[in-house]
């Protein structure tokens, strides 16, 4: 007897791009629990090369770190057509004095503030990537 | 204004009650019965309904204006934003006088006063553009310091919220 595989739908990639360990750390905490695929980088650079690399669905990327920031990382995948609609969550420090609009206007898709609220950032995550 | 304009693309058609999701900056209006949702934060959503054709539809928009570098993404801004989603309800045969708007949205989720004043400033935006072409706001769910899940029906302009 023959037994078809159940249809599953592809596992979402997501790239996670802080300076700050700790803070990938529990990004990664909260989001493998929903079965994403997890990748990471530690600056926008960095975010630059594994977003060609790698090609993820969805990036959570801090806004302020070394090389080049979140709001400079954004812009550039903005810029280029291959990733000029790659859904991009910036993270923002609640209380801190942080140019939302700047984030806007640099083409982000939603931001999630520190410190992160597991349910927000998932139904963010979850709503961007249409699930 | 539409016609010049690169948007984000927007399903016309769909099979009944198929779900889908509004992205930020996208604008879509479903002629089929259709169920749209999205996720607020100061980011507002403008729900149109027609009473009569029973057709719907939903901008999310993040920011109030334009500062005139950027028209690549105009759904992505208040006030062009709301002025496309009435131009697409019109292309489908929907008139002002049969049209009513639902806001959601507008949320104050960052610290700084500045940051925070970007959800109230959207959602003036949105009433501004609605009330210069006379479409009355039958309901509205703004404000606050939490995000929002929002489902919108567009056969019967049922709209449910819950906080996140």
């Amino acid at each position: 007897m023959l037994i078809q595989p159940e249809a599953r739908p592809m596992t979402k990639k997501i790239l996670l791009v802080d300076d700050a360990m700790m803070i990938v750390m529990l990004e990664k905490k909260i989001l493998a629990k929903e079965g994403f695929e997890l990748i990471t980088a530690k600056d926008g650079q960095e975010a630059l090369e594994k977003v060609a690399s790698e090609q993820p669905d969805l990036v959570v990327m801090d806004v302020n770190m070394p090389r080049l920031t979140g709001l400079e990382a954004c812009a550039r995948l903005r810029q280029d057509d291959a990733t000029r609609g790659l859904p991009v969550i910036l993270v923002t420090t609640k209380g801190q004095e942080c140019d939302l609009e700047a984030g806007y206007r640099s083409g982000c898709s939603d931001y999630v503030t520190k410190p992160i609220d597991s349910v927000e950032l998932v139904t963010k995550v979850r709503g961007l990537l249409g699930l | 204004l539409a016609s010049s304009l690169e948007l984000p693309a927007m399903p016309r058609h769909t099979a009944p009650g198929v779900r889908l999701p509004v992205l930020p900056g996208q604008i879509t209006v479903c002629l089929d019965s259709t169920v749209l949702s999205t996720v607020l934060g100061s980011c507002v959503a403008v729900c149109v309904w027609d009473s009569k054709l029973q057709i719907g539809g939903m901008s999310h928009f993040l920011l109030p204006h334009h500062l005139g570098r950027r028209h690549g993404e105009p759904g992505r801004f208040g006030e062009l934003a709301v002025s496309i989603l009435i131009e697409r309800m019109t292309e489908f045969g929907s008139r002002a006088g049969h049209l009513q708007a639902k806001l959601f949205g507008g949320a104050a989720l960052s610290g700084t006063s500045q940051a925070r004043a970007l959800g109230t400033r959207n959602v003036e935006v949105a009433r501004q553009a609605l009330a210069a072409r006379g479409i009355p706001v039958v309901s509205e769910e703004v404000g606050g310091e939490r995000g929002r899940k929002l489902i919108f029906a567009t056969d019967d302009g049922e709209a449910w919220v819950c906080w996140i």
